[in-house]
This record gives C-alpha cells, structure tokens and sequence, in this order.
C-alpha cells in the first residue's frame, strides 16, 4: 500500500528529525537507525530515490537551508555578539542553542528569545565571560524595534500638569521601552563593535523565512556553501569590567537607542515601571540627601526621559 | 479552454488583474515611499508585518496609501499534521484587517512539526491522506478569514516514495476541493521539473484556469546535480519562455517579480518587472490576433 509507507505525521516528523540533525543526514539515518528512532530502510519507504541524486543527498539540501536560515537570523538579531566571537564560535553556538531551543514562533523574530539565557550556561562564557550581558543587550534591541507605537508625552504636554499637582503624577513609559540590570559594562564594547547599529535600527522589517533561500549545497553545513555572511575572526576583548551597569534601551522615531543610566535613575525607573507617583519618587530619592537636591535631581532625571521621549504619559491620583 | 484563448481577467472569479508587482522588501522601504514607481502593486512577507508596532507596520501603511498590496506568508504551514496555529491566524488577520490587501497567500507546504519550526517549505507527498489533510485546514484558515486564500506550489529538492498523483494534479485537487485559489511559481515548476525530471509544460496543462490569481517568477541558482530556488538571481531565460507559455494559458494574471538576496537596487527590480510586462502584453497581443 502506497499510502500506508507514506503516514504523513510519521513522514513530517522523520523529516524534521533528519534536517535538524547537526552532523548531517546521512549521519542522522545511521544514528537514529542505531537509536531505534528509525527503522531499517525507513528512509527508503518514505523517500523516493534517484540515481542523479540520492535521497539523503536531497534531504541533505533542506537541511543546510535550515541551519543556515536560522544561523543567519540569529546572526542578524545578535550583531555585536556575532561580531565579538567571530563566525566559527558564533556558528558552534548557534548549533548548540538550535539544538536545545528549536524555533517554537512561526516568526523567525522570536528565534533568540532564549540565546541570552542559554550563553549564560554555555563553554563561550569562559572565553567571553560579558557574553551573555553583550546578547541582552542584543536582544533589547530587537525588542524594542517593534514593540507597540506610542506617541512620547512631549514638554508642552507635560507643560499642562500644574506644579501643585505634579507630586500626584503617575508616569507610563512607552512600550519601546526596557532597563537592562548587566553585570558587566558592556557599553564599551559595544560601541567598539558597533558600525550597524542605527543602521539596522533604521531599516525596518527583518526578512523572514522568504520563499528564496541563501544559497546552500550539499556539503553538510559548509558556511561556503549555505551561509549569507562572510567569515569573520572574533574581534570582541575576553574581558569587560565586573561592574553593575544599568542600561535604558527605547526606541524614538522608529531608531533604537540606549544609553547606561546612573543607580538613581535606575531606581526612579522602576518605580515608574511599579506605578508610584511622582511624590513617591522625590521621596524616595531624598533618602540621605538634601530634599531640595534631590528634587533638583528627579527634574533633570525627567527632563532626560522626556528629551529622548521614553514617557508615554500619566496619570493623576490623589493618593500620592 | 483552449490554449489560444486565455480567459478574459475577472471572468473567472480569480481576484481583478492587478498588473505587474514585486515584493516589497525593507532595502527599498525608502526609494518606494520617496518617489513614483513603474510597479502597480507590492506584495509583502506577512510574517515580517505582523509585528506590534514599528517602522515596517508604518512603512507598509503607508505603502497601501499609493498601492494595492498582497499579503503572501511562509509560516501557515498549510500541510502540516500539527494543529493549527490559532494565535498566528488572529495576527494575520488582524493584519489584513489593518492593510486590507487584495487577497492573502500562503505555500502549499509543511513547515512545521511537534510544535516546532523550521523557517522553509517543506514538500508535501501527493497522497489522498495529504490531501484531505490540505483542504480541510484551508477550509478552515478561509472561514477564519473570511475569504478565500491563494496556495503557491513550491520548489522541491526530495519526493516521497507514497505519491499517488502528480504535483500539478495535487494542486488542482486541494483548489478544487478547498475552493483556494494558486498562486502559480512558475520559477518554482522550472526549477523542481528539474529537480525531479518532469515537463514544466504538461505541469501548466494540469493546472485549471479559472483557479490562477497571481504568477510568481524569480531568479534560481544552477547548483550541477541540482537547481536551487534562491531568488538572487535574474529570472532565467527558460522560466521566461515557461511564463509565455502560462500567459498563453491563464490569461491576464497579476504578475509578481521575487527578489529576496542579493538584492539589486528598485530600479533593476523595475526593469525586471519591465520586462514581464512587455512579456506578458505581447503574448496576450498574439493570442487575440491568433484568435480572431
């Protein structure tokens, strides 16, 4: 029976666990056969063969356009982090990551959602222990690229909230917004790799899986064969200084910035994330300090907020 | 229908003739929004437009403001034997409900399993199994949207053993049974007849006219043992000769140009889309002098 060698959910599944294996198809037949996953001459009911070109040779083609695809989103979703390691360790650890964490959005923009948390555990820290803070800032700014529009409260608007009631003041900060807690400074090396930042930033879709592929061969994953990007040597330090680094990242005019933020801002930050009022903050902020410098402070604090356009709006409550 | 007398444009029931497109992609986002083009209507990868917010939800607005617009997917995964994706068919339709675009197409592939994802088109076998499978998900998917969805045949590197019917038999049959629409590749028959040692010709013969909403063409790469579907590429010399032959068959059908790598600058994609246009006038031209 035709059909019955063709089961189709038994068919999808021999054919993903044959592309997504990293050593190859014909490598992934003799193991799974060994494992049991497969059955003797599986391949051979499921797939149809060609003297031209044998099925696994053909498989083989799909599962370089697999691994390449990916490796390339990921390369383009973690530029500096791709930049500092280099291609070959970045094409290891993507191999790695695709292993544990196989795309689960049908969206290739959700691909790196985990890389951050995965390079955390992963060999590459030893040799590049900022690694894992370099990809969430990465990551930040995929985030922020298209996260929801929000108009940003402008001065005139804020103009409209008399002094008087300023201490009850909610503030919301736009959608496009993240503070990053890092453990190492990596503001540095990210400007040291820098060179495509607002120029990704600024372009605007990222292409997804299109109907047209980069070119790949049968090769098992040769990056000639498979990969967009050009092979580069690791060209980040293998250090960065141990220091907690608060970093605001947003997103103003369709253009991702960031910048590091000092303990205090920080502080505010979340306070405005916890919905605390205006008041709530002076006061907080006043803790060993001059009350008057201290509100001196939280004006030049909101005054930067407002300049790079991070507040969406508030609210008032007499509960201040 | 005759070979000579290609079917009058929205006679068939097939969307209104849209002209000549291409895809929009973000390397030409300002070179389109800037000045007036010779494209009459862009057609968009959905998946990288069902996105929050952002500068390509604006552009593509914006887009649609001066042109008609089709959204075309990668991820519906039409074939697959997972369930499907609820959440992605609510942003798709949300999208379209935000572009309103002239109609919405997808592959007819697999692209995942096990809740898993791939990111490519994966072929499907040509089996009554497969089949019943396709058509009732695109049921589904069109009641979901409220309309009828267009499926674009794919190029293809492996077959199953399990086929019981021709690539252009199972195409018609899943239009047929779902009342879908095809998107006809015409780059993607050259390249898997190739691939797979069938005629590109006997492939349009097979294919119903009145089912054709929009022709797909596009660069590939001649790999020796094997032609891959790059779209970095020019379109190549006997997917144009193939494209005459499916002008002659179809009639007027919305013609679009893929350009996905290496991609040129909008005035070389214009000249290619230049190109299918004085392709495609010309031999709808001789087809009504033949048939007077």
């Amino acid at each position: 029976m035709k059909e019955a060698a063709c089961d189709l959910r038994r068919a999808q599944q021999v054919f993903w666990s044959l592309i997504t294996a990293p050593e190859g198809v014909r490598a992934a037949v003799e193991d799974l056969t060994r494992d049991g996953a497969l059955r003797e001459r599986e391949i051979d009911e499921i797939f149809a063969d060609d003297p031209r070109l044998p099925a696994v040779d053909r498989l083989d083609i799909y599962a370089n356009m697999y691994f390449y695809r990916l490796l390339d989103g990921l390369a383009e979703d973690f530029v500096r982090v791709h930049a500092a390691v280099g291609s070959d360790r970045f094409h290891n650890l993507a191999t790695d990551y695709l292993l544990r964490h196989p795309s689960e959005h049908p969206s290739l923009r959700h691909l790196g959602r985990r890389l951050p948390g995965f390079i955390q555990g992963h060999p590459l820290r030893e040799e590049f222990p900022y690694l894992a803070d370099l990809a969430r800032l990465d990551w930040a700014h995929v985030e922020a690229f298209d996260a929801p529009d929000a108009p940003p409260l402008t001065r005139e608007a804020l103009a409209h909230l008399a002094p008087e009631r300023a201490g009850a003041a909610r503030f919301t900060l736009i959608p496009a917004f993240d503070l990053l807690r890092l453990e190492h400074d990596v503001l540095r090396i990210w400007r040291d790799l820098e060179g495509s930042r607002e120029g990704k930033s600024a372009q605007g879709a990222r292409p997804d899986a299109a109907a047209g592929a980069c070119a790949a061969g049968t090769d098992s994953r040769s990056p000639e064969a498979g990969s967009c990007a050009p092979a580069a040597g690791p060209r980040g330090p293998r250090t960065a200084p141990l220091r907690r680094t608060f970093v605001r990242v947003w997103r103003h005019a369709f253009v991702v910035y960031h910048r590091s933020a000092g303990e205090d801002e920080a502080r505010c930050l979340e306070m405005v994330r916890s919905g605390e009022s205006l008041a709530r903050i002076c006061q907080q902020l006043a803790a060993g300090r001059d009350p008057a410098r201290a509100t001196e402070r939280v004006g030049r604090i909101l005054q930067g907020w407002i300049d790079d356009g991070i507040l969406a709006g508030y609210a008032l409550s007499d509960q201040g | 229908m005759s070979q000579d007398a290609p079917p009058d444009p929205g006679a068939s029931g097939r969307p209104a003739f849209l002209g000549h497109g291409v895809g929009l992609r973000r390397e030409h986002f300002e070179r389109v929004l800037s000045s007036p083009s010779r494209i009459d209507w862009f057609e968009v990868i959905s998946e990288n437009f069902m996105v929050p917010g952002g500068r390509a939800l604006d552009v593509l607005t914006r887009v649609r403001e001066r042109y008609p617009v089709v959204l075309h997917g990668v991820s519906l995964s039409i074939g697959s034997t997972d369930p499907l994706d609820e959440a992605y068919l609510d942003r798709l339709a949300g999208l379209a409900r935000r572009c309103e675009p002239a109609w919405i197409s997808d592959h007819l592939c697999w692209t995942s399993v096990g809740g898993h994802h791939a990111h490519d088109l994966l072929p499907l076998p040509y089996t009554e199994e497969a089949l019943r499978n396709v058509a009732a998900r695109v049921g589904r998917v069109q009641d979901r949207l409220g309309r009828p969805i267009a499926l674009e045949n794919v190029s293809s590197y492996v077959a199953y053993r399990g086929s019981a019917m021709t690539e252009w038999e199972f195409l018609a049959e899943v239009a047929r049974r779902s009342g879908c629409g095809i998107l006809l590749d015409v780059n993607n028959i050259y390249v898997s007849a190739r691939n797979h040692g069938f005629d590109p010709f006997a492939y349009l013969a097979g294919v119903p006219p009145e089912k054709v909403w929009q022709f797909h063409l596009a660069g590939h790469s001649d790999k020796g043992a094997y032609l891959l579907d790059t779209h970095d590429h020019p379109v190549a010399d006997p997917v144009w000769d193939l494209y005459r032959a499916a002008v002659r068959r179809f009639g007027a059908v919305s013609t679009l140009v893929e350009w996905d790598d290496l991609i040129p600058d909008f005035e070389r994609l214009e000249a290619e889309s230049a190109r299918a246009r004085a392709i495609h006038e010309a031999t709808l031209g001789a087809a009504r002098r033949e048939a007077v």
